[in-house]
């Protein structure tokens, strides 16, 4: 966009340019911040949806690889822009913290104030983990190849054993109506939900539990494979999108 | 500046003012706008009922009845192979308790048979005070919602009194409103910290435009520190050891746990209620006249039984149209979904055992309008479908059959 500006004649910015330059940071960060809690709040609804909003679909086949799947777009265009053109390592984190509170906002006041679910059936999970290591890989190797393969595949891998400590103890077992149900299945039936019926539930299915019945780390190993290919094509999104190609021509 | 100031000014009073206007609330699910045909000719209910109408958070309320699933099953329809016998409420007000089909309790989904017939009961405990339209319906997967008869409920209270407690297989009594919460916010604000912490570490500093020159300048070593890389170093080998470790303690802490449950549920028809053999009844033609919102049927009668019968009843998509001339056509039905007069018959006498007749019945009420059921002339399957009562006054019986037949419309 503009001409480079040789590193003997660089001066930083100093006085009132400074403190401008640095409202200017605020105005842009906060700005940013409700464009991705809308943008990837929205985005995150449409597509992860279900599997994120009941702890019932939080199963151990498909939640596990559709939710860092789709988690990895928004942390991966935006890193694009961040890193490319600021070197700003904080491009996963923001989105996926912007999402949380996102979420969280209509966890409690759409779900619970507005709809009347106990917020524990609609407990949100976080990928916190998985975006700070993106970030780092990035910045530590300043490659898009290394950070799309290990950085996608760390994504996807830890996203099970985050939030294990959150929904694990709704993985018990209790006996209703002559059969066992865990916890969570329970909460399915007993807060009705008019359009949720049992068989929506998109869990469990296919024959991943041929393999010994470990379906949780062939699901996460097959969202590894994936977001490793998710990852360089929203990188690519994001700076096309960020481009400032036609903003020279006006 | 001033206009476009009292312009947002305008717009602020108005509004005001619409959202202080009375606004009535939705008293009905939609279940007009389903095809009437799929109404009429998928899940046939009968006999429903509630416990009671009016009760008290922590309460329980139960519903109770019968439906028959047509043999004339409509072809654009997905067979049921798995259904969800729910309950529309305007969010978990109630909760279910138990639900039993054909006397069984059952958790999940089920395959219904065409042509079978089942009696099911939902119990339901009042959760938040108020007063709701509520229907049992079932979700048929692929097909939608087939609801069944709506009351009103009343529920009476404190929703603070609301309890809901339940014991694991390990014998742990566990709120089932509370549960987990605190662990979930103790995880999401540990992780939330630690994001805040990284997001800060670089926010602390000038950012875009700053960075943007010095990056274009070619001062990149100078954006990111030996010491932002040593932290970045840390967060990239402790913060997937520490998701392991916690990982590992909550799998300790919870040995027995299962995964999420998703059989579909077994449940065989019961012994048949519906089209039993003993009086038998075989639509021949039906009309209907728009101008009289009239449906004319003949049917062929062929009484087996030991008795008499009269046709008393005839009922589709929850509108039970009456014969007032038999006195014994049993539960007693709301106004809204009842036509007391609905039905005639050519012939009003009583079928003797063993005789076959002829019958043109005609089911005449602004019903079929009302409850948009006439719409079946306009739909690409235009056959009725319904349930039929007879009754023999002498020995006190019920005979059901389900009809169904192509519906030719007569327009004048």
């Amino acid at each position: 966009m503009s001409a480079q500006i040789p590193i003997s004649t660089f001066k930083p910015y100093r006085g009132e340019k400074a403190r401008l330059v640095r409202a200017y940071d605020y105005l842009i960060l906060v700005l940013a911040l409700f464009l991705f809690i809308g943008s990837f709040h929205l985005h995150f609804a449409l597509t992860v949806g279900d599997w994120d909003f009941w702890v019932d679909w939080k199963d151990r086949q498909w939640w596990p690889l559709v939710t860092p799947l789709i988690g990895i777009t928004f942390p991966a265009a935006v890193q694009a822009v961040l890193w490319d053109k600021f070197r700003l390592p904080m491009g996963a984190t923001l989105c996926v913290a912007a999402l949380l509170l996102g979420t969280w906002v209509a966890r409690v006041f759409a779900y619970h104030y507005w709809n009347f679910f106990p917020i524990n059936m609609v407990l949100p999970a976080t990928m916190v983990p998985g975006a700070l290591v993106l970030d780092t890989l990035l910045m530590l190797t300043n490659s898009l190849t290394i950070t799309s393969i290990f950085g996608g595949a760390a994504f996807a891998l830890l996203f099970y054993p985050t939030n294990w400590p959150i929904f694990g103890m709704f993985h018990q077992p209790v006996e209703v109506a002559n059969s066992q149900l865990t916890i969570a299945d329970l909460f399915g039936f007993q807060y009705i939900r008019t359009g949720m019926p049992e068989y929506l539930r998109i869990i469990e299915r296919g024959t991943l539990r041929t393999y010994g019945q470990y379906a949780t780390p062939l699901s996460a190993f097959c969202s590894a494979l994936l977001c490793s290919l998710m990852y360089p094509l929203w990188w690519h999104i994001g700076k096309w999108f960020a481009s400032t190609r036609y903003l020279a021509k006006i | 500046m001033k206009t476009q100031f009292k312009t947002w000014l305008l717009a602020f009073i108005a509004l005001t003012v619409l959202s202080g206007l009375p606004m009535s609330s939705a008293l009905a699910h939609g279940e007009k706008a389903l095809e009437p045909f799929i109404r009429m000719r998928t899940i046939q209910w009968y006999d429903v009922q509630w416990s009671t109408q009016k009760f008290n958070v922590n309460d329980e309320v139960s519903v109770s009845g019968k439906f028959h699933v047509a043999e004339d099953w409509p072809i654009s329809v997905p067979k049921p192979e798995a259904a969800f016998l729910n309950i529309s409420t305007p969010g978990p007000v109630l909760i279910r308790t138990e639900r039993y089909l054909n006397g069984k309790p059952w958790t999940n989904s089920v395959a219904l048979q065409p042509g079978g017939d089942y009696d099911f009961k939902v119990v339901l405990k009042g959760r938040l005070p108020g007063r709701y339209h509520i229907h049992p319906f079932f979700n048929l997967k692929d097909a939608g919602q087939v609801m069944g008869p709506g009351v009103w409920l009343e529920i009476g209270g404190d929703p603070g009194d609301f309890t809901n407690t339940i014991k694991t297989i390990n014998g742990e009594l566990i709120d089932m409103e509370s549960f987990g919460f605190a662990n979930g916010v103790f995880w999401h604000l540990f992780w939330g910290a630690l994001a805040a912490a990284w997001l800060l570490w670089w926010v602390r500093r000038p950012l875009f435009i700053s960075r943007y020159r010095m990056l274009d300048a070619g001062l990149e070593h100078e954006l990111i520190t030996p010491q932002d890389k040593w932290i970045a170093k840390l967060v990239l080998v402790g913060v997937p050891i520490l998701v392991l470790v916690l990982n590992s303690v909550t799998a300790n802490r919870y040995p027995d746990v299962i995964p999420l449950q998703a059989g579909l549920d077994q449940i065989l028809p019961l012994p048949a209620q519906v089209n039993a053999g003993t009086v038998n009844v075989d639509t021949l033609k039906a009309e209907y006249n728009v101008s009289k919102r009239a449906m004319v049927l003949q049917v062929k009668v062929d009484n087996r039984s030991q008795g008499a019968v009269r046709i008393g009843e005839f009922a589709t998509s929850n509108v039970h149209f009456l014969n007032a001339d038999v006195s014994n056509v049993g539960y007693i039905h709301r106004k809204d979904d009842v036509s007391n007069n609905g039905l005639t018959l050519d012939n009003n006498t009583s079928i003797a055992p063993g005789e076959q007749r002829s019958v043109t019945i005609e089911v005449r009420d602004a019903a079929w309008e009302s409850e948009r059921l006439d719409g079946l002339i306009r739909d690409a399957d235009s056959r009725l479908g319904g349930l039929l009562f007879l009754y023999d006054d002498v020995m006190g019986k019920r005979y059901i059959s389900s009809i169904s037949a192509a519906v030719i419309p007569k327009f004048i």
